[in-house]
C-alpha cells in the first residue's frame, strides 16, 4: 500500500471515531440474543405454551425488579454487593500486581515466594471460609477477605507471566539507552506488560463476582447473594432471576468499565481484534 | 578514536566467541565487519556497545574505557526494535528525555525530515514498512549524537532495492555528524558501498583475518571497476577466512557434536 493510501485511510478513520463506533455497534449486536430470547419466552408464556411456576416470564421478573427498586431495597442490595466486590477486588488486585511484579522481576523473589503462592493457589478458595469466619467474624471482613483471595491469584499469575514474557530485545533497547532500573521499569516494562495485566485484572474481577455470591450465600442480611437465598427459601423464582439478571448486568458493566478505561492506553496494539 | 585491545570473549557455556581481537578505528571512519556466521562479529559489536563485557581486553572511545552502555556509543539493532506503544516521534526522541520538550520536538522533526518521514511523527510503528521502521531506528540512535555508531546487520531483513536506498540514506545521515561507524554485515556489496575499510573475520574462535582498505571516493558508482575490484578483494578474503588450515579443521571436527559432520 502506498503512503498516500495509508494517509487517506488514517484520516478517514481516526482512532477515536473508530473506537466509539466499535463500542456502540457492539452494544447493539450484543443485545440481540438476550432480548430475542426474552421476547420468545414471553410470547410462549402469553400463548399458554409454558408453565411459568419455576421459570417466570420476563414481564414478571421486570415487575419484581421494579418493586425492589421502588422500595429502595434493590439499591441497598446492589450497593452492598458492589462494595464487597470493590473492596475485595481492590485488595486482591493490588496485592496480586505487587507480588506478581516482584516475583516476575526478581529471580530470588520468585524462588522464595512462588512455590508457596502456587501451593496456596492449589487450595480451593472456599476452603478458607471457616478459618476466615473464625478469624474475622461473620460480618464484612471475612467476606472481603474471601473475595480478595479469589481475585489475587489470577492477577498475580497474569502479572508475573507478563513480566517474564517481556521481549528481551525490547529490554535491550532500554539498556542501550542507559536507562536506570527504575526508568527501565517505567518506560519499558510497564507499557510492555500492560495488555496482559489488563486481561489479568478482568479475569480477577470476574472471580470477584463469583466469590461475592459464595460469601453472601453463606450468610448475609443484604446483597444480591442474599436475594438469591431469600428467593430460594421463600419460593420466589422471580426474585432469584432478578438477582441473577443484576449480576449479569453488573459483571458485564464492570468488565466494560475496565475495557473502556484502558482502551486509550492500548491503542498502539496491532492485533487481530482491532483490525476488524 | 575507537580502540579495541586484545578482546577475548568466552561465554559461560564454553563457546569461545572472540580470541585476541584488536582493532583501531579513526574518528569518522566507516568500518565494515565482514565474516561468515559464527565468526563473532555480532559479539564484537555487543562488547563495543557495553551490552556485554569482554572476558579479557578493553574497549575505549577517545581513551575512555567502555564498561557499560555509554552515551558516546549508539546501537542500531538488526531488527528496528521500535517500542510499539510509542509513536514514531516518541520513538525517535526516546534517548532525549533529558532535554526540554520543545528542543526535543525540534530535534525529532529535523530527524524525521532527514530520513524522508516528515509527517509520520504521530504514526504508530505498526503502520510503517520494514524500511521505514529501520530508518526510524537509525535516527533514534543518531539523534543523541553519539561519537560511535554501531550497526548490527541493519539492512539484512530488507529487499535488495530498499537496502541500496537505505545505504544511501545512511551515508547522507553519516555526512551530517560523521560519527565513527562500525557496521556488521554479511553482504560484501554493502561493505564495498559504505566502508572505508572492511575487516574480515574468521570463525571458531572469532579472529581478525584480513583488513582491506577501500579507498574509493563517495558517492560510489556500484558499476565502476574500482567498486567491483573492492568487492572481489573482500570476497576473496572472506573465502580465505572460511577455508581453515587442515590442523585447525580436524580439531574443530573432533569437537563438533555427532551428526553435524555436514
Amino acid at each position: 500500500m502506498s503512503d498516500m493510501q495509508i494517509a487517506q485511510k488514517m484520516t478517514a478513520r481516526t482512532p477515536a471515531r473508530a473506537a466509539s463506533a466499535r463500542i456502540g455497534g457492539g452494544f447493539v449486536y450484543g443485545l440481540i440474543l438476550p432480548v430475542a430470547a426474552a421476547l420468545v419466552y414471553e410470547a410462549a408464556f402469553r400463548a399458554g405454551l409454558v408453565q411459568a411456576r419455576l421459570l417466570p416470564p420476563p414481564s414478571r421478573i421486570a415487575e419484581t425488579l421494579w418493586k425492589l427498586a421502588s422500595t429502595g431495597a434493590l439499591t441497598t442490595h446492589v450497593v452492598a454487593t458492589l462494595l464487597r466486590v470493590g473492596l475485595g477486588f481492590g485488595l486482591g488486585a493490588v496485592a496480586g500486581v505487587m507480588l506478581g511484579a516482584l516475583t516476575g522481576s526478581s529471580t530470588l523473589a520468585r524462588r522464595l515466594l512462588d512455590p508457596t503462592l502456587q501451593a496456596l493457589r492449589a487450595i480451593p478458595s472456599l476452603a478458607w471460609v471457616p478459618l476466615f469466619i473464625l478469624w474475622l467474624g461473620i460480618f464484612e471482613p471475612s467476606k472481603i477477605a474471601l473475595i480478595a483471595v479469589g481475585c489475587f491469584f489470577p492477577v498475580y499469575l497474569g502479572v508475573m507471566g507478563a513480566i517474564a514474557n517481556v521481549d528481551r530485545k525490547i529490554v535491550e533497547v532500554g539498556r542501550a539507552f542507559r536507562l536506570s532500573r527504575l526508568k527501565l521499569a517505567r518506560r519499558i516494562l510497564l507499557p510492555a506488560i500492560l495488555p496482559d495485566t489488563i486481561v489479568a485484572l478482568r479475569s480477577g474481577l470476574g472471580l470477584g463476582f463469583m466469590f461475592v455470591v459464595a460469601a453472601e450465600i453463606m450468610g448475609a442480611s443484604e446483597g444480591l447473594g442474599y436475594l438469591l437465598v431469600d428467593g430460594q427459601q421463600l419460593g420466589k423464582p422471580d426474585q432469584i432471576l432478578a438477582a441473577i439478571l443484576c449480576f449479569a448486568v453488573l459483571g458485564k458493566a464492570a468488565d466494560w468499565l475496565i475495557l473502556v478505561a484502558t482502551r486509550p492506553l492500548l491503542s498502539w496494539q496491532d492485533s487481530f481484534a482491532r483490525s476488524g | 578514536m575507537l580502540s579495541l585491545a586484545n578482546l577475548d570473549k568466552v561465554y559461560p557455556n564454553g563457546a569461545h566467541a572472540l580470541d585476541n581481537v584488536s582493532l583501531n578505528v579513526e574518528a569518522g571512519e566507516i568500518v565494515a565487519l565482514v565474516g561468515g556466521s559464527g565468526c563473532g562479529k555480532t559479539t564484537l559489536l555487543r562488547l563495543v556497545s557495553g551490552l556485554e563485557a569482554p572476558t579479557q581486553g578493553t574497549v575505549s572511545v577517545d581513551g575512555e574505557v567502555i564498561s557499560g552502555p555509554h552515551a558516546a556509543v549508539g546501537f542500531v539493532f538488526q531488527e528496528p526494535r521500535l517500542l510499539p506503544w510509542l509513536s514514531v516521534a516518541e520513538n525517535i526522541g526516546f534517548g532525549l528525555e533529558h532535554l526540554p520538550a520543545s528542543e526535543r520536538r525540534d530535534l525529532v522533526e529535523e530527524a524525521l525530515l532527514k530520513v524522508g518521514l516528515a509527517g509520520y511523527g504521530s504514526r504508530w510503528p505498526r503502520e510503517l514498512s520494514g524500511g521505514q521502521a529501520q530508518r526510524v531506528s537509525i535516527v533514534r540512535a543518531l539523534v543523541t549524537r553519539p561519537k560511535v555508531l554501531l550497526m548490527d546487520e541493519p539492512f539484512s531483513a530488507l529487499d535488495a532495492l530498499t537496502r541500496a536506498t537505505l545505504q544511501d540514506h545512511l551515508l547522507a545521515l553519516w555526512e551530517a555528524s560523521q560519527p565513527t561507524l562500525l557496521l556488521v554485515t554479511h553482504d560484501v556489496e554493502e561493505a564495498a558501498a559504505l566502508a572505508d575499510r572492511a575487516v574480515v573475520m574468521q570463525p571458531r574462535p572469532g579472529r581478525v583475518f584480513a583488513d582491506i582498505p577501500i579507498p574509493l571516493p563517495r558517492p560510489r558508482d556500484r558499476l565502476s571497476p574500482g567498486f567491483v575490484e573492492a568487492k572481489r578483494a573482500v570476497l576473496a578474503a572472506l573465502d580465505g577466512s572460511l577455508s581453515q588450515p587442515v590442523g585447525a579443521s580436524t580439531k574443530r571436527d573432533s569437537q563438533a557434536p555427532a551428526g553435524s559432520w555436514w
